[in-house]
């Protein structure tokens, strides 16, 4: 298995956004913000194990989150990570088809009233709830065991390219006030793809 | 429809596209502005639409106001008056929108910190409180049943079985869990409502159970709803079942879950909101910033755009003016409204179709006067007759060439000049200008006279007719004077007049002149032998009288015999030189003995004239013998006879001049030496220089006598050398004099 990491991902945010960035600079004395620290995620190991006819992922998610939006968390807003995982196969003269892809997103909230972070898997919509921040942070960057692709969907002798990512974004809890975050500090963040070959 | 219209078109569909696309954006912004969900995703985009809608506005604006400030600097007509209704409409819009503007962005401002005032605030937190007071005293409660089933569970020597669903039940639980502080499961007891497979011990529970202090807490369902989760060490107070854990979880009332729902909803919605007052506060006063924007810059392009359709039709009509002023009356004003503008439009265009009307009818009008007044220009320059026309100053407004011709000097381009004192002194022209003048200062507007003019080369007789010309409107019309030089005719008359008198001289006087000398000596012959000595000298004396005076009336009448004869020409290339040399010599022995002396200066290059040898002969021997005639009785007398050559091609003619230092012609005989019987001698007919002009005529040629500066007389002679053409010529038209004839 060898690693690579494909940078791609930070490129093409900029330029989805480019369109608006003369915009707020336009509109800059409306929203300065003194200068602050940019969220940072990255994928430090992620890797795969067949189980019971099952290959399950494990990534490991290195995340830095600022103070501001700790801060905007403890507000109200939701933090939302999705994984996005893809399994291409490997050719060496046509293009790599597609074998899988799946998104796995979490939703980190704070309730007031427990006092209590709740994470909830918006795949399965199970939840979990944490006392303190760290602890949730370190669950929602964690994934051990996610069930990737039956092992009979891989073909033996076959090379197959497995890549990671994640995406990490900052939302109103109803959708109505999402459009506003246009004008907040912009704390979404995506990682580069964590990609890797397997044969099996 | 051709490329312009289309262009035309295609902005214009262009601009409603625009404008509809942008006006959709400011109410999907001001959608967005209102929570509206659908459009929250839309938002980055909503926003660049209407921020470039206001940049192309503003591009156009820029546009309009950067041509209206180039048309002032340019002085363009009309560019002044637009620009003042620009500003007043703009000015207009822009005052109440910037009111406006000012109190919704302080309403907005003021509205949007009031939703997050202080005491919203507190009561919201102080709710907060509330519910958890609610909640901890059942957290507590539950708790310590919680540590009565871990204290029963003691005492009973560990956890059985049924004694923990005896306590489950006895506490409400709906589970207990019993694990070790690793949090493996050892046994537990759940109700039958629920899943039967347990839950795991939160790591969290463990390590504080662990840490010797009991957990619990408040858990939000997924599904709705709290759960309160205890966990105390079971048998830490007696130390024989150290290392277990005792988990139980409690349901919280419907009721109850449902309000603190409600406060959780409320608090959270209300900390988010606080959080997004700053963006949204942003968001409304951008969106009433763009509103504000698209009003004012609307407001200042419809400004310039009515200023220009109320300007537009003024400042056709002001260039249509100028067109019409420069001489364009095809000029047409687009008819743009039906208003009083439109009016004005459809009057200046009547007005510059009338004016073309009337200038084409002009234009003929004065198409025909000048083609009449070409034909006039050319039958007066074709007239022998000089027509002048004269200002009522006395300028010369017109003169034709034969005007110039009979007065002797040339009068083309000389309109506009004074007809006064016109010409040189003492020449014709001026003589006639001024008893034209004189006549005309008498007040003697219409007259028809003679005028005779005394000149150095003649006398010149002009008929002339003076009749005022019709008024121009208010204005004298002037006059103008149609003259005639009738000297040739008057000349022509006088010698027809002498011619007769001559033929019938020499019909009646010489024909009874030979009986009479032959009746005389007749009877002196008969008579003188049979008389006495003193009667026959006497007979003698008589009839030697009559025959002298019979041959001395003889000689006379053949003299007008001579001058009435019709000429017989016989042309031939004549040596005018060499024939001056022969007669000049037959004259050198005689005026030699008088003391007079004979000059000759002879062009030697001088070519042959076509002439009647023997007429020229005759002329010679006149001019010489009025010469000797005249120098008679002086002393150091002197003839000149000078021959030469002057002009070229047609015009070319021989001169001959014959000069004498005698006396002169009298000047009151200078218009008339050359009439038959004048003479100032007291012998002689009087028919010399009338023969010698004669025969001038007869070769196409004309004299000129004058009398000499330094004293004596000048007659001079020019002949053509293509004398025989013009003896031709000079027959036909006996009665013209060469000059004139020669510039007509």
């Amino acid at each position: 298995m060898s690693n690579t990491q494909a940078r791609t991902g930070g490129f093409d945010r900029r330029l989805r956004r480019l369109p608006f960035a003369w915009a707020f600079c336009f509109f800059a004395t409306l929203v300065a913000e003194p200068a602050r620290a940019d969220t940072t995620v990255e994928v430090t190991r992620a890797a795969i194990a067949l189980d019971e006819g099952v290959y399950a992922l494990d990534v490991d998610l290195g995340l830095n989150l600022p103070g501001g939006a700790r801060r905007a968390i403890e507000a109200g807003l939701t933090l939302r990570l999705n994984y996005e995982i893809e399994i291409d196969r490997t050719r060496r003269y046509l293009p790599d088809p597609d074998v899988a892809s799946l998104v796995q997103s979490y939703e980190l909230s704070y309730h007031a009233l427990s006092q209590r972070y709740l994470l909830r898997n918006r795949n399965s919509g199970e939840q979990q709830d944490f006392g303190g921040l760290p602890s949730a942070l370190d669950r929602l960057t964690t994934v051990r065991g996610l069930p990737l692709i039956d092992a009979s969907l891989l073909e033996s002798g076959t090379t197959y390219e497995i890549r990671v990512r994640a995406e990490l974004t900052l939302r109103s809890a109803p959708d109505t006030l999402s459009w506003l975050l246009f004008w907040t500090e912009d704390w979404s963040a995506t990682s580069e793809w964590y990609a890797w070959t397997h044969r099996p | 429809m051709d490329a312009p219209a289309l262009r035309r078109a295609a902005a214009a569909a262009a601009m409603g596209v625009g404008g509809l696309l942008w006006l959709s954006a400011i109410l999907f912004m001001a959608r967005t502005a209102q929570h509206s969900e659908p459009f929250s995703r839309l938002h980055p985009w909503i926003l660049m639409i209407n921020v470039a809608g206001l940049v192309v506005l503003l591009a156009l604006l820029a546009t309009k106001l950067t041509q209206l400030v180039r048309d002032w600097r340019g002085h363009v007509i009309g560019s002044r008056l637009k620009a003042r209704m620009v500003w007043t409409f703009g000015v207009l819009a822009t005052l109440p929108i910037l009111l406006v503007y000012f109190f919704a962005v302080q309403f907005l401002n003021r509205g949007i910190d009031s939703w997050f005032n202080v005491e919203i605030r507190q009561s919201l937190d102080d709710a907060l409180v509330l519910s958890r007071s609610a909640l901890e005293t059942r957290m507590r409660d539950h708790l310590a049943a919680t540590e009565m089933i871990a204290s029963e569970l003691s005492l009973s020597g560990g956890p059985l079985p049924g004694s923990l669903e005896m306590l489950r039940r006895q506490s409400g639980a709906t589970e207990v869990i019993v694990a070790t502080e690793y949090g493996v499961i050892i046994t537990m007891s759940k109700g039958l409502s629920h899943d039967v497979v347990p839950d795991e011990v939160p790591s969290e529970v463990l390590l504080q159970v662990r840490q010797g202090r009991p957990f619990v807490s408040l858990e939000p369902l997924a599904e709705g709803g709290y759960l309160i989760r205890t966990a105390v060490p079971l048998g830490a107070s007696s130390g024989d079942r150290g290392g277990m854990v005792v988990q139980a979880t409690y349901p919280v009332a419907e009721r109850l879950g449902a309000l603190a729902d409600t406060v959780q909803a409320a608090y959270q919605q209300f900390g988010e909101k606080d959080y997004l007052r700053k963006p949204l506060k942003a968001s409304f006063i951008l969106t009433l910033t763009v509103v504000l924007l698209l009003s004012l810059l609307a407001a200042w392009y419809g400004a310039i755009f009515t200023a220009q359709r109320l300007v537009q039709p003024i400042q056709d009509l002001v260039k249509g003016t100028r067109a019409v002023a420069q001489g364009d009356l095809d000029t047409r004003l687009p008819l743009t409204s039906h208003d009083e503008m439109g009016f004005l439009v459809h009057s200046f265009n009547d007005m510059t179709k009338r004016l073309r009307r009337a200038r084409e009818d002009q234009q003929q009008a004065q198409q025909v006067a000048e083609t009449e007044r070409a034909n006039l220009a050319i039958v007066l320059a074709r007239l022998s007759t000089g027509v002048i026309a004269l200002e009522p100053d006395l300028r010369i407004r017109t003169a034709n060439r034969a005007a110039g011709s009979i007065l002797g000097e040339e009068l083309d381009g000389c309109e506009g000049r004074s007809f006064a004192g016109i010409g040189g002194a003492e020449g014709l022209l001026r003589q006639f200008s001024e008893a034209c003048r004189s006549r005309l200062a008498a007040g003697e507007t219409e007259w028809r006279e003679q005028l005779v003019f005394p000149l150095e080369t003649g006398r010149r007789v002009i008929m002339c007719a003076c009749t005022p010309l019709p008024r121009e409107g208010a204005t004298h019309g002037g006059y103008v004077l149609v003259f005639d030089d009738i000297t040739a005719m008057l000349q022509a008359q006088r010698e027809a007049a002498w011619g007769e008198v001559a033929r019938r001289l020499a019909h009646e006087i010489k024909n009874p002149l030979t009986p009479i000398r032959l009746s005389a000596e007749r009877m002196r012959h008969k008579l003188m032998p049979s008389m006495n000595e003193q009667d026959a000298k006497l007979l003698d004396r008589g009839t030697e009288t009559i025959v002298q005076q019979v041959e001395a009336m003889k000689e006379m009448v053949n003299a007008f015999s001579e001058y009435a004869r019709a000429p017989r020409f016989e042309m031939t290339e004549v040596n005018l030189n060499q024939l001056v040399s022969e007669l000049t010599d037959l004259y050198r022995a005689q005026v030699s003995g008088r003391g007079v002396t004979l000059d000759l200066r002879l062009d030697p290059a001088l070519a042959g004239v076509v002439a009647d040898r023997g007429r020229l002969r005759q002329l010679l021997h006149n001019l010489l013998t009025n010469s000797v005639e005249a120098l008679e009785g002086r002393t150091g007398g002197r003839i000149s006879i000078r021959t030469r050559r002057t002009g070229v091609g047609d015009d070319a003619v021989v001169e001959l001049a014959v000069e004498d230092n005698g006396p002169g012609f009298q000047r009151e005989l200078m218009g008339q030496v050359f009439d038959p019987y004048v003479t100032t001698k007291a012998r002689g007919t009087g028919l010399g220089l009338a023969i010698v002009r004669k025969i001038v005529e007869e070769h196409g040629g004309h004299v000129e006598a004058e009398n000499r500066p330094d004293g004596g007389a000048r007659v001079r002679v020019a002949l053509p050398l293509n004398g025989a053409i013009r003896g031709e010529a000079a027959r036909r038209e006996p009665h013209r004099s060469e000059p004139r004839r020669e510039r007509a």
